[in-house]
């Protein structure tokens, strides 16, 4: 899909030349001369204008009738009047208009201040009421969700929260009931607006009819100030405001930035800072003293740490969570290799393929952009869920699709919430990607025999067919990206996966540099990206994740380094990892929160910064360097992390010899050759994309194929039994389950079953199972969708106890609880 | 003969059965209009000088030759939501004579080359969509609809759709987004339906009495049918007149004949010892005209000059034992409930006004209300988002006009019944806001 | 000047203030207990055999199945007798909407309904043309005389296009009119008994007025 293009023309604005893009909505064109045309319902992140508040009326030289702005593209010549008293009164009555169902409660609203209809009414209207009837009254706030006010009195019917509700994020839960001056914004039978983007319509609404539950009547914009940073909760990394009022965050707010987030927040990134300012927060450092933890000082717990770490002697493994800043990972990465002489130390929660199939998938020339996603000519997304794995890009999707006709592709084992806008769909056995890729790989024209490998995915080949076909298309010369999740190519084979996806790559042109097409990777934690390049990774000889896992748990490693990951939450195993972190001597974690891992198992435990308290760089999946921007104090007695780790460098003899977080950065960007020249200044607020900037040749070269593929293995046969395949919901993680306003989300185990599967196992709707394998076992409620392929059931990891990570496939055994 | 064109034989018993309809004549435009080129056709209907007959007056042989060529898509809708208030008589023709409407979208579907057609009919008219749907069975089995209709290479899929009840459904955009599924909406135009309407592919929308004159300007000839009517008003119109007269019905009239003629002549006038106080001409949407404009000559020129239009054809005649505030409440109210609420002057223009009328009525307005009202009219004509909003201001601020003394009179007579006079306080001076913004 | 045939209002009785819609909600907050009412699953919402043929039936006619978006509400009336909850969730599950766009569709249109409604729908005109012959009185009279029969659903209605027979009723449907103040209780009779109501005023039986219709 070719990109829109700028052109400049010029038009007659209130008697002056202006110059401004062709076929800008003139509200915007207006802009270009300085000139604000008033607006309400309009608001271009919500597609085409619908014209319907009349605000933005205007005169156009040669049209009799007055015309809306916002709608109406900008031509060469066109002559344009905005301060004639034609316009002005029909600004003056339309304010008037709106104002009569308005209840002007300001004062005691949490717009007030910040309020589009109060500057508009102040700018544009008449000043006077001719208004003499009553005003309607309703009652008011009321519940429209857990996390969502709503106010009736104030709604000006605008339409976009139900815009947003089903043009944006297609839930289409917020809808409008009856019509005209009766027409009111609601649910559906009293259900609450619940959905992975419903916070969005704070955001969106002009008057203060849509209130956020967990800021209401905390703060007024005059007392507030915002810090710029970005969102670390998954790998999204959206651009985001604080709202600050004395050292607490108060709010979250989207930072408009269209190649990231396209301006949106999924409801994690909105709600959840509450997990900044809870009671659960670690903010001391602690000990383990007669099996409890314990806060003790930090000379103690630095002294403590270092002695431990020299005892190990080298049998160290550190483990590295995606909410590490680069910085950080650098830092450990020092540590470990400098100061303690191991190579045992992985970002990766289940390793990942070989390095130089790793390099060879990371290839600048191969990177697809987020905006790819929107333009492309076709995006498969293969072996992930963009709502729960990087949720923004899910919005970024079904715009591309409702917007510019991208041709969506879905390849996955779990039933997708894409399927319904993807025009081929294909699911294969769970764990079968590489099987899937073979398989595509032939049916693009490489190796191999379709009809031979499509059964060993568990796939069906004609879907992989007609799959081939739409991302080949007619003609050559087609934009594919493809977005894949990091699992994909974990996993002992995922070596083999990774060559099949080069495979397909290359077949498909994403090799070749070509703009607009390319790999997209979603990596499993937040900075996956930024970790591997900052050489969080395994050197040589050294010790993957599930490998350290097996080291520790067979007794030969004395230590466990745990920065911001609890391998019970975080990790596939969970039972190695258990007896891992029991045979360990020291478990070093850095963490905010005691979960179970860290709570049971750790000996020395640093309080973790919050991302709101944090500096630092990160790197976004597509490749952009951003910066995490500090928005209030530490709690307590946190440290800077970054400190902690040069700390404890310095006392095991190899110090860093930095004083500022900002050092650190200069030296990351000058070690790691690709980043060559860039500096803090330079990442800004906008961050900047690295495989586009000149130093990017000096990214290592690789193999890129095509390589001979390996029959790979045939999915596991379910006989009687049904195939595991796990995911990871939005809303498995700490932070959700901590913080008051989201609480209500965190997921309990399910059961996904095919309807035949569970009459086969008689088994209904909302009964208890338990599904296990050899000894292992979960507890779950059966969830019946009628989409999920038979032979599977799914289940959620990261749920403690109850997650799937106790589980290790590929066939279970469901039976009633 | 020749001025009764769509009312030829229509109460004929058993017209609405292809048998009858084919013995008279039917479906043989159609045939014959397959043989031609479909520019022929859309020149035939340009040269008829045939104007829409729902409410816009648009020239049809013009809207068709804005139907785009090419391949894509394209479709043709019947507007058959009638719901302007008066307004009944695609009721008759449908009910009558389905075929005839069949054979007139046969032939508009040719001539712009869609395949695919919907009859959008108001839900509340079961038993014309069911005579409709049952005169569709029979054409299919003929061969008149679905696949090489009439052993030609052109085929034709054709579907009633019934509405559930919203007058806005007959504005052509709203309509569209209902007969997508949605809230029936009316859209931002442009884009016009010519070029993206109904799943965005190019529409031919025309009104029911539009497409059933089709196959009678075919049989007529293009030129000759012009002939029919006043300059820029071809041909013959179905005129539907109800209120206060003695005859209220369906009539067909010739463009152009003597308002009076129709309204005393034909239907007979109000009852005896009444007189003619006003009279909307073409649907509740346009301005009243009084007892002197009854001399205007009933066609789009006069009536457009003597400020009102001629609509829909619908004429409501209101007698002298009527209170304009009583016919201006109604009005009102009915646009009020059928303002869909997408934009704001329609929506809260509509609301406001029969707020200050109900005031008027119970005594508890001033002289100064009548301004504000038509000021409101005033505020709402030309800012609304379709002409719903006009359709409600244009003729309330006609009554203010035309009958501004009896409202004066009616505000006092109220206020003078009502009991709490005296405690509703009367000021000239506008009450300030107290700080909008701050 | 014309004698008012204005009714007096009483001011005590206008509305102090603007409540209410044609679907409860205004006032009601979201019940937190439940569920966001996502796309039903046809696995876990049973729909009856017929209903979902007849809706597939419908769909089968667009080319975007939404289209049959009033035809499926309407067979969920047909069914139901109005538009409940339950039947908006089985079209809403055969369709892969959410129940929340079906009632947002219904709610827009006067002739589905939204709460509980006596079995006979009586839709009186009471618009201008009808209204001028009485329709008001009409509407009175049919109302009271349906009393608090559960049965009987007696509502005003706009222009329902039929101000020939003014004034005039949609009786189940069916278009009778013009209709006396005295018939009103014949007419409420045969609507109880299930009778045609009024066979000589049926509008299906009316020749039409044009005397040249008949002339030639
Ligand atoms: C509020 C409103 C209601 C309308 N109702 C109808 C209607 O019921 N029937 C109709 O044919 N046209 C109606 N129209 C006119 C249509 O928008 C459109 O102009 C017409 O269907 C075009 O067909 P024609 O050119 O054959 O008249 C209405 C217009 C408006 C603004
Ligand atoms: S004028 Fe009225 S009916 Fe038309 S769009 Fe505006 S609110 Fe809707
Ligand atoms: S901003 Fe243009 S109509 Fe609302």
């Amino acid at each position: 899909m070719p990109r829109p293009e700028e052109r400049f023309v010029t038009f007659t604005l209130d008697g002056r030349e202006v110059s401004a893009p062709e076929n800008a909505m003139l509200v915007d064109g207006a802009e270009f001369g300085d000139v604000e045309i008033p607006v309400f319902c309009y608001q271009p992140k919500l597609g085409a204008p619908v014209g319907a508040c009349r605000m933005c009326l205007v005169e156009i030289e040669g049209i009799p009738k007055l015309q809306t702005a916002c709608s109406t593209p900008v031509k060469d010549g066109m002559v344009v009047h905005t301060q004639t008293t034609r316009v002005k009164e029909a600004q003056q009555s339309v304010v008037e208009f709106l104002l009569i169902n308005h209840p002007l409660d300001c004062p005691v609203c949490d717009k007030g201040g910040e309020c589009p209809l109060q500057d508009i009414t102040f700018g544009w209207g008449g000043g006077k009421s001719r208004f003499a009837e009553p005003k309607r009254h309703f009652q008011k706030p009321l519940a429209l969700s857990p996390l969502i006010a709503i106010d009736r009195e104030r709604c000006i019917l605008c339409y976009r929260c139900v815009r947003f509700s089903q043009e944006i994020s297609e839930d289409y839960q917020l809808v409008l009931h009856d019509r005209g001056a009766h027409t009111f914004v609601g649910t559906f039978d009293g259900h609450p607006y619940v959905a992975p983007f419903s916070g969005n319509i704070i955001e969106l609404c002009p008057v203060g009819a849509l209130t956020s539950q967990a800021y209401r009547f905390r703060a007024r914009p005059w007392d507030v100030e915002g810090g710029g940073s970005i969102c670390t909760l998954c790998p999204a990394q959206c651009n985001v405001t604080f709202t600050v009022r004395d050292e607490r965050v108060l709010r979250v707010l989207g930072r408009d930035h269209a190649e990231v987030d396209d301006g949106w927040l999924c409801d994690k990134g909105r709600f959840a800072y509450q997990s900044v300012h809870v009671d659960e927060r670690i903010t001391q450092p602690m000990l383990r003293d007669g099996g409890e933890l314990r806060p003790v000082t930090w000379e103690r717990a630095l002294t403590d740490a270092a002695a431990a770490l020299t005892r190990a002697g080298g049998a160290v493994g550190a483990i590295v969570g995606g909410e590490t800043t680069n910085e950080e990972g650098f830092l450990l990465a020092h540590l470990l290799r400098e100061a303690l002489d191991s190579k045992d130390l992985d970002c990766r929660p289940a390793g990942g393929p070989a390095e130089a199939l790793r390099v060879a998938l990371a290839q600048p020339a191969a990177q697809a952009t987020v905006p790819d996603l929107e333009f492309a000519h076709a995006v498969l997304v293969l072996d992930c869920e963009p709502v729960d794995d990087m949720p923004v890009l899910d919005l970024r999707l079904r715009k591309g699709v409702r917007r510019n006709g991208v041709k969506l592709a879905v390849a996955s084992s779990r039933p997708s919430s894409l399927d319904p806008n993807a025009t081929a769909t294909v699911r294969f056995a769970p764990g079968a990607g590489e099987a899937f890729l073979a398989a595509l790989n032939a049916a693009l024209g490489g190796g191999g025999h379709l009809d031979e490998l499509a059964p060993r995915a568990g796939a069906d080949a004609d879907e992989i067919r007609a799959l081939a076909k739409l991302l080949r298309g007619n003609g050559g010369d087609r934009d594919v990206v493809i977005l894949w999740g990091e699992r994909l190519t974990s996993g002992a084979r995922g070596d083999h996966a990774a060559r099949g996806l080069l495979n397909v790559a290359r077949h498909l042109g994403l090799m070749d540099g070509r703009e607009g097409a390319g790999l997209l990777e979603i990596p499993a934690g937040t900075n996956g990206r930024g970790l591997r390049e900052a050489g969080v990774l395994p050197t040589e000889d050294g010790r993957d994740t599930a490998a350290i896992g097996a080291a520790a748990a067979a007794g030969e490693l004395a230590a466990l380094y745990l920065m911001h990951v609890d391998p019970l939450e975080d990790l596939p195993d969970r039972d190695t990892w258990v007896r891992g972190l029991d045979k360990a001597s020291t478990v070093i974690a850095h963490a905010a929160f005691l979960t179970e891992g860290i709570r049971e198992h750790a000996t020395i435990v640093f309080p973790a910064e919050s991302y709101a308290e944090k500096e630092g760089t990160m790197v976004h999946p597509d490749g952009r360097l951003q910066r995490l921007r500090r928005a209030i104090g530490r709690p307590g007695d946190t440290r800077p992390e970054w400190q902690v780790l040069s700390d404890l460098s310095r006392r095991l003899g190899a110090d860093p010899g930095i004083l500022t977080g900002a050092m650190i950065s200069t030296q990351l960007f000058a070690a790691v050759p690709y980043y060559a020249g860039v500096t803090l200044e330079e990442i800004g607020g906008r961050g900047v994309r690295w495989p586009q900037r000149p130093a990017a040749a000096a990214y290592p070269q690789a193999d890129l194929g095509p390589f001979g593929l390996e029959t790979p293995p045939l999915a596991a046969h379910a006989n009687g039994s049904l195939r595991l395949g796990t995911f990871r919901s939005i809303w498995a993680s700490t932070e959700v389950s901590v913080s008051p306003a989201l609480r209500f989300l965190t997921p309990s185990q399910r059961a996904e079953l095919s309807p035949g599967d569970a009459e086969r196992l008689g088994l209904r709707q909302g009964d208890r199972v338990v599904v296990g394998t050899n000894g292992h076992s979960v507890s779950a409620t059966v969830a019946l969708r009628e989409s999920m392929p038979a032979g599977s059931v799914f289940l959620e990891t990261s749920l403690g106890v109850d997650g799937a990570n106790a589980l290790d496939g590929p066939l279970v055994e469901v039976r009633p609880a | 003969m020749t001025n009764v064109l769509l009312f030829d034989h229509i109460d004929e018993p058993g017209l609405n059965t292809i048998d009858v309809f084919e013995r008279r004549g039917g479906y043989e435009m159609a045939r014959r209009a397959l043989g031609l080129q479909p520019e022929e056709l859309i020149d035939t209907l340009k040269a008829s000088g045939l104007r829409g007959r729902g409410g816009a007056g648009f020239p049809l042989g013009m809207k068709a030759s804005f139907i785009p060529k090419g391949t894509m898509q394209k479709y043709v809708v019947c507007n058959a939501d009638e719901s302007e208030p008066g307004t009944f008589k695609d009721r008759e023709l449908m009910q009558k004579n389905p075929h005839q409407l069949i054979e007139g979208l046969i032939i508009a579907a040719y001539a712009v080359q869609a395949t695919k057609a919907f009859i959008y009919i108001r839900g509340e008219y079961v038993l014309q969509a069911d005579i409709l749907d049952d005169a569709l069975i029979e054409a299919r089995r003929a061969g008149y609809i679905g696949e090489r209709i009439f052993g030609s290479d052109f085929s034709l899929d054709l579907h009633v759709h019934r509405g559930a009840g919203a007058y806005i459904c007959g504005e052509e955009t709203g309509l569209l987004d209902s007969l997508e599924g949605r809230r029936g909406n009316p859209r931002l135009k442009p884009p016009f339906p010519a070029n993206q309407g109904l799943y965005q592919g190019p529409t031919l929308i025309n009104n029911v009495e539009t497409l059933a004159t089709t196959p009678v300007i075919l049989r007529m000839g293009g030129e000759e049918y012009a002939k029919l009517g006043v300059a820029n008003s071809a041909g013959t119109k179905l005129i539907s007149i109800s209120g206060n007269v003695q005859r209220p019905g369906n009539y067909e009239i010739e463009l152009g004949m003597s308002s009076r003629d129709i309204i005393f002549g034909l239907a007979g006038g109000p009852d005896e010892g009444r007189s003619v106080k006003f009279w909307f001409p073409g649907g509740s949407s346009s301005p009243v005209l009084t007892a002197d404009d009854l001399d205007l000559g009933y066609d789009f020129d006069s009536l457009a000059k003597a400020g009102s239009m001629l609509g829909s054809g619908a004429i409501i005649v209101v007698d002298d034992s009527n209170a304009v505030v009583d016919v201006a409440l109604k009005l009102a109210q009915f646009y009020r409930h059928e303002s869909c609420g997408k934009c704001t002057p329609c929506r809260e223009g509509t609301n406001w006004t029969v707020h200050m009328l109900e005031r008027i009525r119970s005594g508890e307005a001033t002289p100064m209300d009548l301004d504000i009202m038509a000021s409101v009219q005033e505020n709402i004509i030309g800012h609304c988002l379709c002409v719903l909003g006009d359709a409600m201001a244009m003729p309330i601020a006609s009554m203010i006009v035309k009958f501004r003394a009896e409202f004066e009179e009616h505000i006092e007579a109220a206020r003078q019944r009502n009991p709490l006079l005296g405690a509703v306080p009367i000021s000239d001076e506008p009450v300030l806001i107290a700080g909008a913004a701050h | 000047m014309a004698e008012f045939a204005s009714q007096p209002i009483d001011p005590a009785t206008v509305r102090r203030f603007e409540h209410g819609s044609r679907v409860p909600g205004w006032d009601e907050a979201v019940d937190l207990t439940k569920d966001p009412a996502i796309v039903p699953d046809l696995a876990t919402t049973p729909v009856p055999d017929e209903l979902r043929s007849a809706i597939e039936a419908e769909m089968a006619k667009y080319p975007d199945t939404r289209s049959a978006s009033i035809p499926a509400l309407f067979h969920v009336q047909a069914r139901y007798g109005w538009c409940t909850p339950e039947g908006i969730e089985q079209a809403a599950a055969v369709m892969s909407l959410t129940p929340g766009y079906l009632v947002s569709v219904a709610s827009f249109y006067d002739m589905l309904d939204l709460q509980p409604v006596g079995k006979n729908r009586v839709y009186v005109c009471t618009n201008i043309s009808c209204s001028l012959r009485g329709a008001d009185d009409l509407y009175d009279a049919l109302l009271t005389a349906a009393g608090d029969d559960p049965d009987m659903f007696v509502r005003g209605f706009e222009c329902l296009g039929a101000c020939d027979i003014a004034p005039m009723a949609s009786i189940n449907g069916a278009y009778v009119g013009p209709i006396a103040l005295d018939e009103v209780p014949t007419l409420m009779a045969q609507i109880r008994a299930g009778e045609e109501p009024l066979p000589a005023k049926q509008l299906s039986r009316r020749a039409c007025v044009d005397p040249k219709a008949h002339a030639s």
